[in-house]
């Protein structure tokens, strides 16, 4: 009977472990899918919408989308992808200073309830392209 | 009597085609069963199936059944890779120009199964990527939930979106269908819709079994009924915290916690098939990025029959794959201390070989009961069928049963029984060809699977 306890608070400790882990678990092809597609998260989970304000002191930026404003928090953990599928062009990371306003994005929190709280930190955020040729700092100034 | 009158008279076209037409109707009437209109999950799942086997969503020409094929228990070996042809769409990489470097490793693939995976991201294609084995798609519906979320694939992340295993389509795609290594939607590929991703999920949770085992069974053979009881020792065997009913969850005294990922040290064994060819193969660290060499449980009811083994396709045998868990590499690794340390004894897992062999005898013959279950299934529901979807039927019931004999073969079990599936997948392929014994001979065909069931298990 002790066996058993002992086993179980050990394995779970280690399960835990591993599962805390995986609340950031990679998921690499979402830097392809263009805004607005990803599958059970795009327009549920995720947020769409124009980025209208960018502070680049607390790495933040505002979101503003047919329902409501949302902040977001760009950390070191943040993944940014530039979404150039409407030019036909491959996907590309990017990086803080490709976030401009004007431009279209899509945002996924890290906790899943982010949405709902409207701010936080990011997990990834994508900003579309349009403009062949420019890079994201230069549309829509 | 004037022959060649009658020879002329007789192949007049109206006289043929008035042949043809009472003959189809004797072959109609003959195979025919009262059917009923599909409800609308069948009919998600057809759809669900025809997407698998058949769509290449504008790609390279693969389509998941590429990797997943239904003759083969919906994975690959390099035994059924060596029967496909030169321009199987598996090889694009061998005969497409824009997919020669960094897509998949030909070698690789071909004496190991191993398919090319950027788990870590596509920024670095030359020295990013994992080279990892297919799982088969088998009793999904036991084994991709857990309280962290769905689960899928070897690390348990496999789904771009909400990771869910509507997603993972999405992320096959185009990791797996794309033309170039480019990965434009819209050019290189398309994605699935939403509809063609419910119906593949649709399809793929009604694949194998519904629900777990409920060990223990009440096994005929020696060597596997004591391969059952090493396997639910907690003391000894310690299979079954992590495999609960030889299934894909875990329990460690507190409750069934679903799908889990460990570290269970596979990427420390030496001696690695895919290394020793000198072909590269960097360290794959598992869940997340960077990873935390963690790996999903897979359920073991379906391993025998879908070897190799291991997310790197380390080990070719059921025998050697219990094994592992004796060896050091699991021993040293965070699981195996994490058993020790629970261990009176301080041991992780401790086995000698006649154990091994018994675990493995006993993963055999549940392998094999499933074999039958399924084949059974598929006779049964081809009795409902007639025409091109009868035969698909019991050509999958001639493929599983070939599976649980060779199952059962390789581990020297059970003769007895393997002569009464011999004769069942006989009577099924002559059920295949015929034109009115179909149904009869299917039935007996069903007869012979119960029988081979009673030489395994004891049967209400």
């Amino acid at each position: 009977m002790k066996l058993k306890r002992v086993m179980g608070v050990v394995a779970t400790g280690v399960w835990l472990w591993s599962g805390m882990l995986s609340a950031h678990g990679q998921k690499a092809t979402e830097m392809f899918i263009p805004i607005g597609q990803s599958p059970g998260l795009s327009n549920t989970i995720s947020i769409i919408g124009t980025i209208e304000a960018i502070d680049p002191r607390i790495q933040t930026i505002t979101i503003t989308g047919p329902t409501g404003s949302w902040t977001a928090m760009i950390t070191g953990r943040t993944k940014i992808w530039l979404d150039k599928s409407k030019l036909r062009l491959p996907n590309q990371k990017g990086s803080f200073s490709d976030l401009q306003k004007g431009l279209l994005a899509e945002v996924k929190y890290e906790d899943p309830e982010g949405r709902g709280r409207a701010k936080g930190p990011v997990d990834w955020i994508k900003v579309q392209l349009t403009g062949p040729g420019e890079k994201a700092g230069e549309m829509r100034q | 009597m004037d022959y060649r009158n009658l020879m002329s008279w007789a192949v007049r076209p109206q006289v043929v085609r008035s042949v043809v037409s009472a003959f189809s109707v004797i072959i109609t009437v003959s195979s025919c069963a009262p059917v009923s209109p599909p409800d609308p999950q069948a009919k998600l799942i057809a759809k669900g199936k025809e997407v698998f086997f058949n769509e290449t969503f504008n790609g390279n020409g693969r389509t998941c059944g590429t990797c997943h094929p239904l003759q083969n228990s919906l994975t690959l070996d390099p035994a059924f890779i060596a029967t496909l042809p030169a321009n199987d769409p598996l090889f694009v990489a061998e005969f497409n120009p824009d997919l020669k470097k960094n897509f998949e490793n030909p070698t690789l693939m071909r004496q190991f199964g191993l398919i090319l995976e950027n788990l870590d991201g596509f920024d670095d294609l030359e020295n990013k990527f994992v080279m990892r084995g297919i799982p088969h798609v088998l009793a999904l519906r036991t084994s991709v939930n857990s309280p962290q979320g769905p689960r899928t694939g070897w690390s348990g992340d496999g789904a771009p979106g909400d990771e869910s295993l509507r997603s993972f389509a999405t992320g096959a795609v185009i990791q797996h269908f794309t033309k170039t290594l480019n990965r434009i939607p819209g050019v290189d590929f398309r994605l699935p819709t939403d509809e063609e991703l419910d119906a593949l999920e649709a399809f793929q949770l009604s694949l194998g079994r519904q629900q777990d085992l409920a060990l223990p069974l009440a096994l005929k053979g020696t060597v596997p009924k004591r391969g059952q009881a090493i396997f639910l020792d907690n003391g000894l065997g310690k299979c079954n915290l992590c495999h609960v009913n030889a299934g894909a969850t875990a329990n460690f005294g507190g409750g069934n916690i679903g799908n889990a990922n460990f570290n269970t040290g596979v990427e420390n064994l030496p001696d690695q098939p895919a290394d020793l060819t000198g072909e590269r193969n960097p360290p794959d660290d598992g869940l997340g990025t960077p990873g935390d060499g963690t790996f999903n449980t897979p359920p073991l009811v379906e391993a025998a029959d879908t070897g190799r083994f291991f997310h790197n396709n380390a080990i070719e045998t059921i025998e050697g794959a219990v094994a592992f868990y004796d060896g050091e590499a699991f021993n040293n690794s965070p699981s195996g201390r994490a058993l020790a340390a629970a261990d009176p004894n301080k041991v992780g897992i401790e086995l000698d070989g006649t154990q091994i062999v018994a675990i493995a005898a006993f993963l055999r013959v549940i392998n094999a009961l499933e074999n039958i279950r399924e084949s059974i299934a598929q006779l049964e529901a081809s009795l409902e069928k007639r025409g091109a979807e009868a035969k698909e039927l019991l050509d999958r019931a001639v493929s599983e049963t070939g599976d649980s004999i060779r199952v059962l073969e390789g581990g020297g079990l059970h003769p007895e029984a393997v002569a009464r599936l011999q004769e069942a997948k006989r009577l099924t392929k002559k059920a295949n060809r015929s034109i009115f014994f179909r149904r009869k001979l299917t039935r007996e065909a069903i007869e012979e699977q119960q029988r081979a069931r009673a030489f395994l298990v004891e049967t209400s």
